[in-house]
């Protein structure tokens, strides 16, 4: 005998993200979800973002990771509210996860939580948390060829970083044709060159980020 | 490697659904994966036989995975087409403007089962 299923495997994860959205946005928290191959320089995005903003923007940040704590403690020097996620094997954040971290945050004091995805180009890109905007990070000696080898990030993220542009000298990285092929796999995405040692380029992502968080 | 967390929440839907017929054993479980996903279909396969192994119930069963193509269709002209090479570009009309109409599934279609007293 056959039995029609005709469901979604990550339904559960989707009803979770959405409910959690809807918490978000009663309390007009802003939600960025960042992602990442590990070592193209998330943690210190963070925290110069962090430094940038500080006095501006009330900040919390929920960081994933798989077995340390190493990341969270870096944000903590920053005086923002911070919770860890161990996921303990697990190569991403899922919406249940978040739920269970968000009692920890008082939302209603806060502009903007900026929750840092394992470091993994692959699968976060397949679980919805409840964030409002996806941002994707590409560093110069990861390579150009990222974009094209994994579509599925770049093309449900709503910013492109290209980080530690200060290296591109000793690098074969095609700046301009990496730009292209991130805006075949997705045309509406907004793309900025950065440099987190240097702070080239980094006053425009700010701009991005301050222009949508009070939207 | 998240194809263990997709075949956990795919056997906790599978075992649900059946409840409620007098199922004996599932023999098949037909499942579409989209190309715009991150999942291999032989990982799928493998870590599917691996918590499977373990339940009475879905021990014997095959999993059939079927990929379906990217496709995508064009706001303006309307126009349907198959995304290759990772160009989400209408072929006709060159607008950007496009909606993803296959190719980011994740879904069991349907199980084959043996019934108690067969």
């Amino acid at each position: 005998m056959e039995i029609k299923i005709g469901r979604n495997v990550l339904e559960a994860n989707d009803l979770t993200a959405a409910r959690n959205q809807k918490v978000f946005q009663e309390n007009e928290v802003f939600v960025i979800n960042i992602m990442s191959s590990p070592g193209s320089g998330k943690t210190t995005l963070l925290e110069r973002t962090l430094e940038a903003l500080k006095g501006e923007m009330k900040i919390g940040v929920i960081e994933g990771d798989i077995y340390t704590d190493r990341d969270a403690e870096r944000i903590k020097q920053h005086g923002v509210p911070v919770v860890q996620i161990n996921t303990h094997g697990s190569c991403h954040l899922d919406a249940p996860m978040i739920k269970a971290v968000m009692p920890s945050f008082n939302l209603k004091s806060l502009d903007l939580l900026i929750i840092e995805n394992v470091g993994n180009l692959v699968c976060p890109a397949e679980f919805r948390l409840g964030e409002d905007v996806r941002v994707a990070v590409l560093s110069v000696p990861e390579g150009d060829d990222k974009p094209i080898k994994y579509p599925v990030l770049f093309r449900e993220s709503s910013v492109a970083l290209i980080n530690k542009i200060d290296l591109l000298e000793h690098f074969d990285f095609n700046l301009e044709r990496v730009k292209g092929e991130i805006k075949d796999i997705n045309p509406e995405i907004d793309i900025f060159e950065i440099s987190c040692k240097t702070l080239d380029g980094f006053s425009a992502w700010l701009d991005w980020l301050k222009r949508n968080a009070k939207k | 490697m998240h194809e263990s967390a997709m075949i956990d929440s795919f056997v906790e839907i599978i075992e649900k659904q059946v409840q409620e017929y007098n199922v004996k054993k599932v023999t098949k479980i037909k499942l579409k994966v989209g190309k715009l996903t991150c999942l291999c279909p032989g990982t799928l396969k493998s870590c599917f036989d691996v918590v499977a192994e373990e339940k009475e119930l879905l021990k014997d069963a095959v999993l059939e995975v079927e990929e379906v193509p990217l496709k995508a269709k064009c706001n303006q002209c309307q126009e349907t087409f198959l995304v290759e090479n990772n160009k989400f570009v209408c072929p006709a009309c060159q607008d950007h403007h496009i909606k993803i109409v296959a190719g980011r599934e994740l879904f069991i279609e349907s199980v084959e089962v043996e019934e108690n007293g067969d």
